[in-house]
Protein backbone atom coordinates (compact mmCIF):
# COMPACT_ATOMS: atom_id res chain seq x y z
CA UNK A 1 0.00 0.00 0.00
CA UNK A 2 1.25 3.51 -0.75
CA UNK A 3 1.56 5.93 2.19
CA UNK A 4 -1.15 8.41 3.13
CA UNK A 5 -1.27 11.18 0.56
CA UNK A 6 -3.13 14.07 2.12
CA UNK A 7 -2.77 15.48 5.62
CA UNK A 8 -5.91 15.05 7.68
CA UNK A 9 -7.77 18.22 8.64
CA UNK A 10 -7.37 19.25 12.28
CA UNK A 11 -10.89 20.51 12.87
CA UNK A 12 -12.84 17.29 12.20
CA UNK A 13 -13.12 14.34 14.60
CA UNK A 14 -11.22 11.29 13.40
CA UNK A 15 -12.07 7.62 13.35
CA UNK A 16 -9.82 4.58 13.13
CA UNK A 17 -10.75 2.27 10.28
CA UNK A 18 -9.46 -1.29 10.08
CA UNK A 19 -10.42 -3.20 6.97
CA UNK A 20 -9.11 -5.51 4.29
CA UNK A 21 -8.47 -4.00 0.87
CA UNK A 22 -7.66 -6.40 -1.95
CA UNK A 23 -6.59 -9.03 0.55
CA UNK A 24 -4.33 -6.74 2.55
CA UNK A 25 -5.24 -5.65 6.09
CA UNK A 26 -4.91 -1.94 6.66
CA UNK A 27 -5.54 0.44 9.55
CA UNK A 28 -5.86 4.17 8.89
CA UNK A 29 -7.33 7.23 10.51
CA UNK A 30 -9.88 9.27 8.60
CA UNK A 31 -12.09 12.29 9.25
CA UNK A 32 -15.43 11.10 10.61
CA UNK A 33 -17.28 12.55 7.59
CA UNK A 34 -14.89 11.06 5.01
CA UNK A 35 -16.54 9.07 2.24
CA UNK A 36 -15.17 5.68 1.30
CA UNK A 37 -14.03 7.04 -2.08
CA UNK A 38 -12.00 9.84 -0.48
CA UNK A 39 -10.58 7.32 1.98
CA UNK A 40 -9.47 5.00 -0.79
CA UNK A 41 -8.01 7.71 -3.01
CA UNK A 42 -6.59 10.30 -0.62
CA UNK A 43 -5.81 8.32 2.53
CA UNK A 44 -5.02 4.80 1.30
CA UNK A 45 -3.65 6.06 -2.02
CA UNK A 46 -5.62 3.74 -4.31
CA UNK A 47 -6.70 6.09 -7.08
CA UNK A 48 -8.17 3.52 -9.45
CA UNK A 49 -11.70 4.17 -8.20
CA UNK A 50 -12.89 7.39 -9.81
CA UNK A 51 -15.06 10.22 -8.56
CA UNK A 52 -17.01 11.78 -11.40
CA UNK A 53 -20.47 12.94 -10.37
CA UNK A 54 -20.18 12.45 -6.58
CA UNK A 55 -23.96 12.15 -6.37
CA UNK A 56 -24.86 8.65 -7.47
CA UNK A 57 -25.46 9.22 -11.16
CA UNK A 58 -22.39 7.64 -12.74
CA UNK A 59 -21.10 4.55 -10.92
CA UNK A 60 -17.43 5.42 -11.60
CA UNK A 61 -16.58 4.91 -7.92
CA UNK A 62 -18.05 1.39 -7.68
CA UNK A 63 -16.14 -0.99 -5.41
CA UNK A 64 -17.08 -4.30 -3.80
CA UNK A 65 -17.70 -4.76 -0.10
CA UNK A 66 -17.77 -8.43 0.83
CA UNK A 67 -18.52 -9.05 -2.85
CA UNK A 68 -21.45 -6.62 -3.07
CA UNK A 69 -21.13 -3.59 -5.35
CA UNK A 70 -21.52 -0.17 -3.74
CA UNK A 71 -20.88 3.37 -4.90
CA UNK A 72 -17.96 4.38 -2.68
CA UNK A 73 -18.68 8.11 -2.97
CA UNK A 74 -22.06 7.57 -1.31
CA UNK A 75 -21.01 5.79 1.85
CA UNK A 76 -18.88 6.75 4.81
CA UNK A 77 -15.40 5.32 5.13
CA UNK A 78 -16.17 4.38 8.75
CA UNK A 79 -18.96 2.11 7.51
CA UNK A 80 -16.30 -0.06 5.87
CA UNK A 81 -14.64 -0.84 9.20
CA UNK A 82 -14.19 -4.58 9.57
CA UNK A 83 -15.20 -5.28 5.97
CA UNK A 84 -13.37 -6.81 3.01
CA UNK A 85 -13.09 -4.42 0.08
CA UNK A 86 -12.14 -5.12 -3.50
CA UNK A 87 -11.13 -2.27 -5.78
CA UNK A 88 -10.00 -2.23 -9.39
CA UNK A 89 -6.40 -2.50 -8.15
CA UNK A 90 -7.25 -5.91 -6.68
CA UNK A 91 -8.17 -7.64 -9.94
CA UNK A 92 -4.91 -8.04 -11.85
CA UNK A 93 -2.35 -10.52 -10.58
CA UNK A 94 0.88 -8.66 -11.23
CA UNK A 95 1.01 -8.17 -14.98
CA UNK A 96 -1.66 -10.81 -15.58
CA UNK A 97 -4.91 -8.97 -16.16
CA UNK A 98 -8.28 -10.09 -14.88
CA UNK A 99 -10.41 -11.57 -17.65
CA UNK A 100 -12.70 -8.50 -17.61
CA UNK A 101 -9.78 -6.13 -18.03
CA UNK A 102 -8.52 -8.29 -20.86
CA UNK A 103 -11.87 -8.34 -22.65
CA UNK A 104 -12.44 -4.58 -22.17
CA UNK A 105 -9.16 -4.00 -24.03
CA UNK A 106 -10.03 -6.60 -26.65
CA UNK A 107 -13.36 -5.00 -27.56
CA UNK A 108 -12.30 -1.37 -27.21
CA UNK A 109 -14.65 -0.94 -24.24
CA UNK A 110 -12.34 1.61 -22.65
CA UNK A 111 -11.93 4.90 -24.48
CA UNK A 112 -11.34 7.82 -22.11
CA UNK A 113 -11.30 5.14 -19.41
CA UNK A 114 -12.81 7.16 -16.61
CA UNK A 115 -15.87 4.93 -16.20
CA UNK A 116 -13.91 1.71 -16.74
CA UNK A 117 -12.95 0.84 -13.15
CA UNK A 118 -16.54 1.21 -11.99
CA UNK A 119 -17.92 -0.77 -14.90
CA UNK A 120 -15.43 -3.57 -14.40
CA UNK A 121 -16.23 -3.77 -10.69
CA UNK A 122 -19.99 -3.84 -11.40
CA UNK A 123 -19.39 -6.59 -13.95
CA UNK A 124 -17.09 -8.48 -11.60
CA UNK A 125 -19.80 -8.43 -8.92
CA UNK A 126 -22.49 -9.81 -11.19
CA UNK A 127 -20.19 -12.49 -12.64
CA UNK A 128 -19.72 -13.74 -9.08
CA UNK A 129 -23.37 -13.49 -8.02
CA UNK A 130 -25.02 -14.58 -11.27
CA UNK A 131 -22.90 -16.98 -13.33
CA UNK A 132 -25.75 -17.86 -15.74
CA UNK A 133 -26.94 -14.40 -16.66
CA UNK A 134 -29.59 -13.36 -19.19
CA UNK A 135 -29.07 -10.42 -21.52
CA UNK A 136 -31.67 -8.38 -19.62
CA UNK A 137 -30.02 -9.15 -16.28
CA UNK A 138 -26.67 -8.10 -17.67
CA UNK A 139 -28.05 -4.74 -18.82
CA UNK A 140 -29.64 -4.21 -15.39
CA UNK A 141 -26.42 -5.12 -13.60
CA UNK A 142 -24.60 -2.35 -15.45
CA UNK A 143 -27.42 0.22 -15.49
CA UNK A 144 -25.89 2.26 -12.70
CA UNK A 145 -22.70 2.93 -14.65
CA UNK A 146 -22.53 5.69 -17.24
CA UNK A 147 -20.10 5.71 -20.16
CA UNK A 148 -20.10 8.79 -22.41
CA UNK A 149 -17.63 7.45 -25.00
CA UNK A 150 -18.44 3.98 -26.16
CA UNK A 151 -22.20 3.75 -26.56
CA UNK A 152 -22.09 0.63 -24.34
CA UNK A 153 -22.13 -2.01 -27.10
CA UNK A 154 -18.43 -2.75 -26.73
CA UNK A 155 -18.78 -2.85 -22.94
CA UNK A 156 -21.62 -5.35 -23.03
CA UNK A 157 -19.67 -7.40 -25.57
CA UNK A 158 -16.61 -7.38 -23.30
CA UNK A 159 -18.64 -8.72 -20.38
CA UNK A 160 -20.29 -11.32 -22.61
CA UNK A 161 -16.86 -12.52 -23.71
CA UNK A 162 -15.67 -12.63 -20.10
CA UNK A 163 -18.72 -14.76 -19.26
CA UNK A 164 -17.82 -17.19 -22.04
CA UNK A 165 -14.54 -17.92 -20.29
CA UNK A 166 -16.34 -19.14 -17.15
CA UNK A 167 -16.22 -22.88 -16.77
CA UNK A 168 -19.78 -24.19 -17.12
CA UNK B 1 -17.66 10.39 16.94
CA UNK B 2 -18.82 7.50 14.81
CA UNK B 3 -21.29 5.25 16.61
CA UNK B 4 -22.06 1.91 15.06
CA UNK B 5 -24.47 0.12 17.41
CA UNK B 6 -25.15 -3.58 16.82
CA UNK B 7 -28.58 -3.61 18.47
CA UNK B 8 -31.62 -1.37 18.49
CA UNK B 9 -31.63 -0.66 22.22
CA UNK B 10 -28.11 0.77 22.00
CA UNK B 11 -29.06 2.78 18.94
CA UNK B 12 -32.07 4.30 20.70
CA UNK B 13 -29.96 5.28 23.71
CA UNK B 14 -27.38 6.87 21.39
CA UNK B 15 -30.14 8.74 19.58
CA UNK B 16 -31.43 10.12 22.89
CA UNK B 17 -27.95 11.01 24.17
CA UNK B 18 -26.65 12.58 20.94
CA UNK B 19 -29.47 14.62 19.41
CA UNK B 20 -27.03 16.48 17.15
CA UNK B 21 -25.59 13.30 15.63
CA UNK B 22 -26.49 12.50 12.03
CA UNK B 23 -28.31 9.17 11.71
CA UNK B 24 -27.37 7.11 8.65
CA UNK B 25 -28.02 3.66 7.29
CA UNK B 26 -27.04 3.51 3.62
CA UNK B 27 -25.77 7.11 3.92
CA UNK B 28 -26.45 7.58 0.20
CA UNK B 29 -28.38 10.83 0.58
CA UNK B 30 -26.22 12.45 3.26
CA UNK B 31 -23.07 11.61 1.28
CA UNK B 32 -24.21 13.80 -1.60
CA UNK B 33 -24.38 16.73 0.82
CA UNK B 34 -20.95 15.80 2.22
CA UNK B 35 -19.49 15.66 -1.28
CA UNK B 36 -20.89 19.10 -2.01
CA UNK B 37 -19.46 20.47 1.24
CA UNK B 38 -22.97 21.39 2.33
CA UNK B 39 -22.81 19.53 5.66
CA UNK B 40 -20.08 19.03 8.23
CA UNK B 41 -21.41 16.61 10.84
CA UNK B 42 -19.21 16.00 13.85
CA UNK B 43 -20.95 12.76 14.85
CA UNK B 44 -22.83 9.91 13.20
CA UNK B 45 -25.03 7.06 14.38
CA UNK B 46 -24.79 4.30 11.78
CA UNK B 47 -27.71 1.84 11.84
CA UNK B 48 -26.40 -0.40 9.07
CA UNK B 49 -25.11 -3.14 11.41
CA UNK B 50 -28.43 -3.70 13.19
CA UNK B 51 -29.64 -6.98 11.72
CA UNK B 52 -33.21 -6.76 13.05
CA UNK B 53 -33.82 -3.58 11.04
CA UNK B 54 -33.25 -5.51 7.79
CA UNK B 55 -36.08 -8.00 8.31
CA UNK B 56 -38.91 -8.18 5.74
CA UNK B 57 -41.74 -10.55 6.68
CA UNK B 58 -45.42 -11.19 6.39
CA UNK B 59 -46.91 -11.01 9.87
CA UNK B 60 -50.59 -11.96 9.88
CA UNK B 61 -52.56 -9.28 8.04
CA UNK B 62 -49.53 -7.08 7.41
CA UNK B 63 -46.39 -7.01 5.36
CA UNK B 64 -43.73 -5.68 7.73
CA UNK B 65 -40.43 -4.17 6.68
CA UNK B 66 -37.57 -3.14 8.92
CA UNK B 67 -36.47 0.43 8.31
CA UNK B 68 -33.09 -0.91 7.21
CA UNK B 69 -34.53 -3.00 4.38
CA UNK B 70 -32.58 -1.97 1.30
CA UNK B 71 -34.04 -1.19 -2.11
CA UNK B 72 -32.25 -4.33 -3.30
CA UNK B 73 -34.30 -6.32 -0.77
CA UNK B 74 -37.53 -4.53 -1.64
CA UNK B 75 -36.81 -5.23 -5.30
CA UNK B 76 -37.65 -8.86 -4.42
CA UNK B 77 -40.75 -8.21 -2.28
CA UNK B 78 -44.31 -9.33 -3.01
CA UNK B 79 -45.81 -5.85 -3.15
CA UNK B 80 -45.73 -5.02 -6.81
CA UNK B 81 -45.73 -1.21 -6.63
CA UNK B 82 -43.05 -1.20 -3.93
CA UNK B 83 -40.97 -3.76 -5.81
CA UNK B 84 -41.11 -1.80 -9.05
CA UNK B 85 -40.52 1.50 -7.24
CA UNK B 86 -37.49 -0.01 -5.48
CA UNK B 87 -36.06 -1.29 -8.76
CA UNK B 88 -36.54 2.15 -10.31
CA UNK B 89 -34.28 3.74 -7.71
CA UNK B 90 -30.74 4.52 -8.94
CA UNK B 91 -28.69 1.48 -9.99
CA UNK B 92 -27.86 -1.84 -8.32
CA UNK B 93 -24.92 -0.53 -6.27
CA UNK B 94 -26.99 2.22 -4.67
CA UNK B 95 -29.94 -0.15 -4.17
CA UNK B 96 -27.57 -2.28 -2.08
CA UNK B 97 -27.15 0.68 0.28
CA UNK B 98 -30.27 2.88 0.34
CA UNK B 99 -33.08 1.85 2.70
CA UNK B 100 -36.81 2.38 3.01
CA UNK B 101 -36.29 4.04 6.41
CA UNK B 102 -33.91 6.52 4.83
CA UNK B 103 -36.38 7.14 2.02
CA UNK B 104 -39.08 7.96 4.60
CA UNK B 105 -36.95 10.21 6.82
CA UNK B 106 -35.38 12.05 3.88
CA UNK B 107 -38.99 12.75 2.87
CA UNK B 108 -38.06 13.99 -0.58
CA UNK B 109 -41.07 14.68 -2.82
CA UNK B 110 -39.27 12.31 -5.22
CA UNK B 111 -39.12 9.47 -2.67
CA UNK B 112 -40.25 6.58 -4.85
CA UNK B 113 -40.64 4.15 -1.96
CA UNK B 114 -42.72 6.70 -0.04
CA UNK B 115 -45.15 7.06 -2.96
CA UNK B 116 -45.68 3.31 -3.16
CA UNK B 117 -46.26 3.12 0.60
CA UNK B 118 -48.70 6.03 0.56
CA UNK B 119 -50.86 4.31 -2.05
CA UNK B 120 -50.93 1.01 -0.16
CA UNK B 121 -51.50 2.73 3.19
CA UNK B 122 -50.13 1.47 6.47
CA UNK B 123 -48.12 2.69 9.40
CA UNK B 124 -44.61 3.78 10.26
CA UNK B 125 -43.20 2.66 13.61
CA UNK B 126 -41.28 5.40 15.41
CA UNK B 127 -39.37 4.32 18.49
CA UNK B 128 -37.62 6.19 21.28
CA UNK B 129 -35.74 4.91 24.30
CA UNK B 130 -37.91 6.99 26.62
CA UNK B 131 -41.38 6.24 25.24
CA UNK B 132 -41.00 3.01 23.33
CA UNK B 133 -42.62 2.43 19.94
CA UNK B 134 -45.61 4.23 18.41
CA UNK B 135 -47.30 3.54 15.08
CA UNK B 136 -48.03 6.60 12.94
CA UNK B 137 -50.32 6.45 9.91
CA UNK B 138 -48.08 6.75 6.84
CA UNK B 139 -50.55 9.34 5.60
CA UNK B 140 -49.79 11.72 8.45
CA UNK B 141 -46.04 11.02 8.54
CA UNK B 142 -44.98 13.70 6.03
CA UNK B 143 -45.45 17.17 7.54
CA UNK B 144 -43.86 19.45 4.95
CA UNK B 145 -40.92 19.77 2.61
CA UNK B 146 -38.42 17.26 4.02
CA UNK B 147 -40.21 17.35 7.37
CA UNK B 148 -41.76 14.37 9.13
CA UNK B 149 -43.44 13.29 12.34
CA UNK B 150 -40.14 11.83 13.61
CA UNK B 151 -39.15 13.36 16.98
CA UNK B 152 -35.57 14.28 17.83
CA UNK B 153 -35.09 11.22 20.04
CA UNK B 154 -36.82 8.72 17.74
CA UNK B 155 -35.75 6.34 15.01
CA UNK B 156 -37.93 4.89 12.28
CA UNK B 157 -37.86 1.21 13.10
CA UNK B 158 -40.49 -0.53 10.94
CA UNK B 159 -43.13 0.03 8.26
CA UNK B 160 -46.22 -2.12 7.84
CA UNK B 161 -48.69 -2.39 4.98
CA UNK B 162 -52.08 -4.17 5.02
CA UNK B 163 -51.64 -7.42 3.13
CA UNK B 164 -52.40 -8.39 0.34
CA UNK B 165 -53.09 -5.31 -1.84
CA UNK B 166 -53.29 -5.14 -5.64
CA UNK B 167 -50.96 -2.39 -6.80
CA UNK B 168 -49.47 -0.69 -9.84
CA UNK B 169 -46.56 1.72 -10.26
CA UNK B 170 -45.15 3.95 -12.97
CA UNK B 171 -42.33 6.47 -13.01
CA UNK B 172 -41.76 9.08 -15.68
CA UNK B 173 -38.17 10.25 -15.85
CA UNK B 174 -35.61 11.27 -18.39
CA UNK B 175 -33.67 8.01 -18.54
CA UNK B 176 -34.28 4.29 -18.33
CA UNK B 177 -32.07 3.87 -15.27
CA UNK B 178 -30.59 5.95 -12.46
CA UNK B 179 -33.70 7.94 -12.94
CA UNK B 180 -35.00 10.55 -10.54
CA UNK B 181 -38.74 10.87 -10.91
CA UNK B 182 -40.22 13.66 -12.96
CA UNK B 183 -43.59 12.35 -11.88
CA UNK B 184 -44.36 8.98 -10.36
CA UNK B 185 -47.65 7.38 -9.43
CA UNK B 186 -48.74 4.38 -7.42
CA UNK B 187 -52.27 3.00 -7.14
CA UNK B 188 -53.52 0.31 -4.82
CA UNK B 189 -56.68 -1.62 -4.07
CA UNK B 190 -56.27 -2.42 -0.41
CA UNK B 191 -57.53 -5.52 1.40
CA UNK B 192 -60.55 -3.49 2.68
CA UNK B 193 -61.42 -2.78 -1.00
CA UNK B 194 -60.68 0.95 -0.74
CA UNK B 195 -58.32 2.54 -3.24
CA UNK B 196 -55.13 4.52 -2.81
CA UNK B 197 -53.69 7.02 -5.33
CA UNK B 198 -50.30 8.54 -4.57
CA UNK B 199 -47.90 10.74 -6.50
CA UNK B 200 -44.29 11.87 -6.31
CA UNK B 201 -42.68 15.15 -7.41
CA UNK B 202 -45.95 17.06 -7.56
CA UNK B 203 -45.90 18.82 -4.20
CA UNK B 204 -43.67 19.53 -1.19
CA UNK B 205 -43.95 15.92 0.00
CA UNK B 206 -44.90 12.60 -1.51
CA UNK B 207 -48.68 12.97 -1.54
CA UNK B 208 -52.00 11.20 -2.02
CA UNK B 209 -55.31 12.24 -3.55
CA UNK B 210 -58.04 11.71 -0.92
CA UNK B 211 -60.91 13.14 -2.96
CA UNK B 212 -60.11 11.00 -5.97
CA UNK B 213 -59.90 7.99 -3.66
CA UNK B 214 -63.29 8.92 -2.17
CA UNK B 215 -64.80 9.01 -5.67
CA UNK B 216 -63.67 5.42 -6.15
CA UNK B 217 -65.07 4.32 -2.79
CA UNK B 218 -65.17 0.54 -2.50
CA UNK B 219 -67.04 0.00 -5.74
CA UNK B 220 -65.68 -1.97 -8.68
CA UNK B 221 -63.56 0.06 -11.09
CA UNK B 222 -65.54 1.12 -14.15
CA UNK B 223 -64.26 3.31 -17.02
CA UNK B 224 -66.52 6.14 -15.80
CA UNK B 225 -65.22 5.96 -12.24
CA UNK B 226 -61.64 5.80 -13.46
CA UNK B 227 -62.17 8.87 -15.68
CA UNK B 228 -63.65 10.80 -12.77
CA UNK B 229 -60.97 9.80 -10.28
CA UNK B 230 -58.10 10.60 -12.66
CA UNK B 231 -59.60 14.02 -13.42
CA UNK B 232 -60.07 14.67 -9.72
CA UNK B 233 -56.51 13.56 -8.88
CA UNK B 234 -55.13 16.18 -11.25
CA UNK B 235 -56.75 18.90 -9.11
CA UNK B 236 -55.27 17.57 -5.88
CA UNK B 237 -51.59 17.84 -6.74
CA UNK B 238 -49.44 20.96 -6.44
CA UNK B 239 -46.51 20.67 -8.82
CA UNK B 240 -43.94 23.37 -9.58
CA UNK B 241 -41.92 24.25 -12.68
CA UNK B 242 -38.30 23.18 -12.40
CA UNK B 243 -35.39 22.09 -14.57
CA UNK B 244 -36.87 18.61 -14.95
CA UNK B 245 -40.32 19.60 -16.16
CA UNK B 246 -43.15 22.09 -16.04
CA UNK B 247 -45.95 22.15 -13.52
CA UNK B 248 -48.51 21.86 -16.30
CA UNK B 249 -46.84 18.74 -17.71
CA UNK B 250 -46.59 17.15 -14.30
CA UNK B 251 -50.23 17.87 -13.54
CA UNK B 252 -51.33 16.39 -16.85
CA UNK B 253 -49.19 13.30 -16.23
CA UNK B 254 -50.83 12.73 -12.85
CA UNK B 255 -54.16 12.34 -14.62
CA UNK B 256 -52.65 10.18 -17.34
CA UNK B 257 -50.81 7.87 -14.95
CA UNK B 258 -53.74 7.54 -12.56
CA UNK B 259 -55.96 6.64 -15.50
CA UNK B 260 -53.51 4.17 -16.96
CA UNK B 261 -52.71 2.40 -13.71
CA UNK B 262 -56.33 2.18 -12.53
CA UNK B 263 -57.34 0.82 -15.92
CA UNK B 264 -54.62 -1.80 -15.70
CA UNK B 265 -55.71 -2.67 -12.17
CA UNK B 266 -59.33 -3.03 -13.31
CA UNK B 267 -58.21 -5.55 -15.92
CA UNK B 268 -56.41 -7.66 -13.34
CA UNK B 269 -59.45 -9.67 -12.11
CA UNK B 270 -59.18 -8.53 -8.50
CA UNK B 271 -56.17 -10.57 -7.46
CA UNK B 272 -53.76 -9.23 -4.86
CA UNK B 273 -50.09 -8.81 -5.74
CA UNK B 274 -48.99 -11.97 -3.96
CA UNK B 275 -51.70 -14.11 -5.61
CA UNK B 276 -50.83 -12.64 -9.00
CA UNK B 277 -47.16 -13.37 -8.35
CA UNK B 278 -47.80 -16.99 -7.37
CA UNK B 279 -50.20 -17.47 -10.30
CA UNK B 280 -47.49 -16.10 -12.59
CA UNK B 281 -44.95 -18.44 -11.05
CA UNK B 282 -47.26 -21.40 -11.53
CA UNK B 283 -47.97 -20.49 -15.15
Amino acid sequence: MPPALAPLPDNVPRVRIACTINGESIVREAPVDCTLLTFLRDIVGLTGSKGACLEGECGSCTVLIDGTPVTSCLMLAAQADGRALTTIEGLADGNALDVLQDKFIETGAAQCGYCTPGLIMAARAVMQSNPRITEAELITALEGNICRCTGYASIIEAVRRAYRTLTP
Amino acid sequence: MFHQPRDLEKALRLRADHPAATVVNGATDISVALNHGALHPQAFIDLSRIAVLRAVNREGDHYVMGAGATFAQLGRCHLRALREAALSVAGPAIRNMGTIGGNLVTASPAGDGCVALLAMGGDVELTSAARGPRWVDIRSFFRGYRQTELAADELVTRVRVPYNPATRWYKIGKRGAVNISLVCCAVARRPDQTYGLAFGCVGPTPLFAPQAEALLGRAPLTPERIDAAAAQAETEVAPIDDHRGSAAYRRAMCRTLAHRLLTDLAASDGKGDADAASAGAAA
